[in-house]
C-alpha cells in the first residue's frame, strides 16, 4: 500500500556494526521527552489521561469545548467507536497515524460489519511501522501509542506500539517523559480487581506526581474513559471536555487552587 | 416481474411540524416466497437522520454498509455529523456513480436539517436508482406497494402534524397500503425523529 | 433436487443438506458432503451450480481459516456471514459471477447465542429462526412457521427437521433420498445420524 511508491534507495534505517538500529532508538529517545501519557486498565472500562505540551494563554481552544470528540486533539483521539488513542512522540507523525488507524478501523467495519477488535488495531498500525523501520529513504514514525479498547473477543485491553512496530498489552504502563516514574508508581499501587473510579483516580495521581507543574489543570491535561453502556451493552468511549476535566480535578481533590478565593474563605 | 420487486418491501417518510417520520415493513422475499419476516430497510445515518431503501435486498445491504463507511469518514474527516442536505447530495452521487450498471435501489431519506437560527426544519427526500434527487414538502414513498402508499398519503397527510399525529399518520398509511401489496407487509417499523429525540414502534399488521 | 434446511434452537443450530451431486438428470453420486465446517463454531451449507458451489465454499473455507490462523480467534457468525454475503454481492456483478446459495449457521461463544443466516446467490442476507434452500424450502417453510420452537431442545429440533425432511421426501417428484445432518453449539461442530 504505502511502501509501493518509495523504491528501496537511501540508507535511513541499516543496522549499525553492533547491530543496532539507530533510527529507531532515536526515534523512542523523541518519544521520551514528549508529554506524558498513561493507562490503566480496569475491570469495567480503561483509562486514559495525556500531559499537554502546547500550552499558553494565546492558544486557540474554542474548537476543544464544543467540537470534535472532546479533547484538545493534541494527544487523545478517538480511533474508532470502541478504541481511543492516547499518542506520544511527534505530532505530525501522530496525526497521520491517527487518520490512518480510523481509516482502517472504518474497512475492517465495512468487510466484516463488526467494529475492530482492538488487538487487530493496533497490528495494523505497527504493520505500517515496522514498514518505516525496514524499506530505505523514510525515516520512521516517531510516535509511541496506547490503545485503549473494548471488542467482545478479549473485553477490555490496553495496548501498547512504539516505533519499530512492537506491540504489547498492559493492564497498566504509561510513555512519554518521566515514564520510568509513572510505571513504578502504577506497579505500586495497581490491582487485579481495580474499578474504573479507582483507576480513574488512580490515574490523577500519577499523572499529578509525573508532571512538570506542581498544579493540575484542564489546560494540561487530555482525559478519557472507555466503557460498557449498561443497557445496550456497547462500547462507550469519552473523551472528556476541558470543563469536565477540571470537575473530575476538583472530585479528586486534585484541582489548582484559586488564591483569590482562598484568600476570601479565610 | 422486475428486479426491483424481487423481494418486496416498501419505505413512506412524512414531513410534520418541527418532526419527520419514516417507516417500512418487515418482509424479505424471494419472489412469491416470504424468506423472513424480520427484515429491516430503514437505518439510522445520525441522531437525525434515518435513511430507507427499497429494492433489491442485496444492495440494500451493500449501500447501508456503504453509506456507513462514507458517513463515518465523513464525520472522521469534518469532526460534525452529516446535515441531511449534505447526506442527500452523498447518496444521489454514489447511486449515479453506477450510472451503466445500476443498485437496483430507491432510497428514502428523512431527517431534521439544521437552520442558521440553531433551530430544525423538516428534510425528506427520495431518489431514483440512479440518484436522481426528489424534494417533497409532504411525503415521499417508495417499494412494491408504492403506487397504493401515494393513494392513501395523499388523502391522509396533512400539514404540521406533531409528532403522535404523524406517527398515527404514517402509521396507517403504510399498514393499508402494504395490505393491498402481496410483496409487502409482515409488520412494520415506525421512526419519529424530533429534535430531542427518536421514538422508534414496531407494528403489527396482518401478519400473512 | 438439491434441499437444504436450517434450524436454530436453544442454543444450537441444525443444518441438513442433501447428499447427492447431479449432472442434469444422473445421480452422479450419492454421499456427497455439502456443509463445510468453516471454524470450530461456524457451518456453511452451499447448495447450487456445481463447477460453483465447491469453488466458492473452498475460497470462503480458506480465507475463513486465513483469518483464525491470522488472529488467534475465528470471525464470529455474525461477521463470517457479513464477509461471506459480501463475496457474493461482489462477484454478482462480476464477469463470472458464482450460483451459490448458503446457509450459514454457527454458535457465538463471545455472547454464547446461536445465529442462523439465509444467503443467496445474489447477496441477499437475512437472519432467521429457520431457513431452507431448493425445492424443499416450498414444503419446509410452511411446517416450519408451524412446528419450529425456538428455545426447543437438540431433540425437538431434530422432529421438526424430520418433519420437513420426510415432508418433502413425500410431495416432491424429485426428493433427494439421503441427507447429512450437521450441528453446531457450544461444544463445536458434529454430525448427526437423524
Amino acid at each position: 500500500m504505502v511502501l509501493t511508491f518509495c523504491p528501496p534507495k537511501g540508507r535511513t534505517t541499516i543496522f549499525s556494526p553492533e547491530g543496532r538500529l539507530y533510527q529507531i532508538e532515536y526515534a523512542m529517545e523523541a518519544i521520551s521527552h514528549a508529554g506524558t501519557v498513561l493507562g490503566v486498565l480496569a475491570t469495567d472500562g480503561v483509562v486514559l489521561a495525556a500531559e499537554k505540551k502546547v500550552t499558553g494563554k494565546l492558544l486557540d481552544l474554542s474548537e476543544a469545548k464544543e467540537g470534535r470528540y472532546g479533547g484538545s486533539g493534541e494527544k487523545i483521539f478517538l480511533l474508532n467507536s470502541n478504541v481511543i488513542g492516547g499518542v506520544a512522540g511527534i505530532t505530525a507523525d501522530a496525526n497521520s497515524l491517527v487518520n490512518y488507524a480510523r481509516s482502517a478501523a472504518q474497512q475492517h467495519l465495512l468487510r466484516y460489519n463488526e467494529d475492530i477488535p482492538v488487538e487487530l488495531l493496533a497490528q495494523r498500525l505497527c504493520d505500517l511501522k515496522q514498514g518505516y523501520t525496514q524499506f530505505g529513504g523514510l525515516r520512521p514514525f516517531g510516535v509511541s501509542l496506547l490503545y485503549a479498547g473494548y471488542d467482545p473477543h478479549y473485553q477490555f485491553q490496553l495496548y501498547h506500539s512504539d516505533p519499530s512496530g512492537n506491540y504489547s498489552g498492559w493492564k497498566a504502563t504509561c510513555i512519554g517523559a518521566n515514564n520510568g516514574t509513572a510505571q513504578s508508581l502504577l506497579k505500586q499501587e495497581y490491582k487485579d480487581d481495580i474499578t474504573v473510579e479507582e483507576a480513574i483516580g488512580l490515574v490523577m495521581r500519577t499523572m499529578s506526581k509525573t508532571m512538570d507543574s506542581t498544579t493540575l489543570g484542564s489546560e494540561k491535561l487530555e482525559f478519557a474513559v472507555l466503557t460498557v453502556d449498561p443497557v445496550t451493552k456497547e462500547p462507550r468511549a469519552k473523551i472528556y471536555r476541558p470543563a469536565e476535566i477540571d470537575a473530575l480535578l476538583v472530585k479528586h481533590d486534585l484541582a489548582k487552587k484559586d488564591e483569590d478565593a482562598e484568600m476570601k474563605a479565610t | 416481474m422486475s428486479i426491483m420487486d424481487h423481494n418486496g418491501g416498501s419505505v413512506v417518510a412524512m414531513a410534520g411540524k418541527d418532526c419527520v417520520a419514516i417507516a417500512s415493513d418487515l418482509r424479505l422475499g424471494a419472489g412469491a416466497m416470504t424468506v423472513a419476516m424480520n427484515f429491516e430497510k430503514i437505518f439510522p445515518v445520525t441522531d437525525r437522520i434515518y435513511l430507507g431503501l427499497t429494492g433489491l435486498a442485496t444492495d440494500i445491504t451493500t449501500l447501508r454498509d456503504r453509506f456507513r463507511y462514507l458517513v463515518n469518514m465523513f464525520t472522521i474527516k469534518e469532526s460534525r455529523s452529516i446535515e441531511p442536505s449534505t447526506f442527500a447530495h452523498l447518496v444521489s452521487s454514489t447511486l449515479y456513480s453506477r450510472r451503466f450498471g445500476p443498485y437496483f435501489t430507491e432510497p428514502v431519506l428523512a431527517g431534521l436539517e439544521r437552520t442558521p437560527s440553531g433551530g430544525f426544519k423538516p428534510y425528506i427526500a427520495g431518489a431514483d436508482l440512479i440518484g436522481c434527487l426528489n424534494f417533497a414538502e409532504d411525503f415521499i414513498v417508495a417499494g412494491t406497494a408504492s403506487d397504493k402508499l401515494f393513494g392513501v398519503a395523499e388523502g391522509l397527510w396533512e400539514p404540521d402534524l406533531g409528532p403522535e399525529d404523524l406517527f398515527e399518520t404514517i402509521s396507517q398509511t403504510l399498514l393499508n397500503s402494504v395490505d393491498r401489496d402481496a410483496y409487502s407487509g409482515w409488520g412494520a417499523i415506525v421512526y419519529i425523529i424530533t429534535p430531542e429525540k427518536v421514538i422508534t414502534r414496531t407494528l403489527k399488521g396482518r401478519m400473512d | 433436487m438439491e434441499c437444504s434446511f436450517a434450524l436454530t434452537g436453544k442454543d444450537y443450530v441444525i443444518i441438513a443438506a442433501d447428499t447427492t451431486a447431479a449432472r442434469s438428470i444422473v445421480k452422479m453420486k450419492v454421499d456427497e458432503d455439502k456443509i463445510k465446517t468453516l471454524s470450530p463454531h461456524l457451518l456453511m451449507a452451499y447448495s447450487g451450480e456445481s463447477g460453483d458451489t465447491i469453488q466458492f465454499a473452498e475460497f470462503i473455507e480458506r480465507n475463513i481459516r486465513l483469518y483464525h490462523i491470522r488472529n488467534l480467534y475465528p470471525l464470529r457468525p455474525q461477521s463470517a456471514a457479513s464477509w461471506i454475503r459480501r463475496s457474493l454481492a461482489e462477484s454478482l456483478r462480476s464477469r463470472s459471477p458464482y450460483t451459490v446459495n448458503l446457509l450459514i449457521g454457527g454458535f457465538d461463544t463471545a455472547d454464547e447465542s446461536p445465529h442462523l443466516y439465509w444467503v443467496d446467490y445474489l447477496g441477499t442476507m437475512a437472519s432467521v429462526p429457520f431457513a431452507a434452500h431448493g425445492y424443499g424450502s416450498y414444503f419446509a417453510l410452511g411446517l416450519l412457521d408451524r412446528y419450529h420452537n425456538p428455545d426447543g431442545s437438540l431433540e425437538e429440533g431434530l422432529d421438526v427437521l424430520r418433519r420437513a425432511i420426510n415432508e418433502t421426501a413425500q410431495r416432491l417428484v424429485v426428493a433427494p433420498g439421503n441427507y447429512i445432518v450437521k450441528v453446531v453449539d457450544k461444544d463445536g461442530t458434529r454430525e448427526i445420524k437423524l
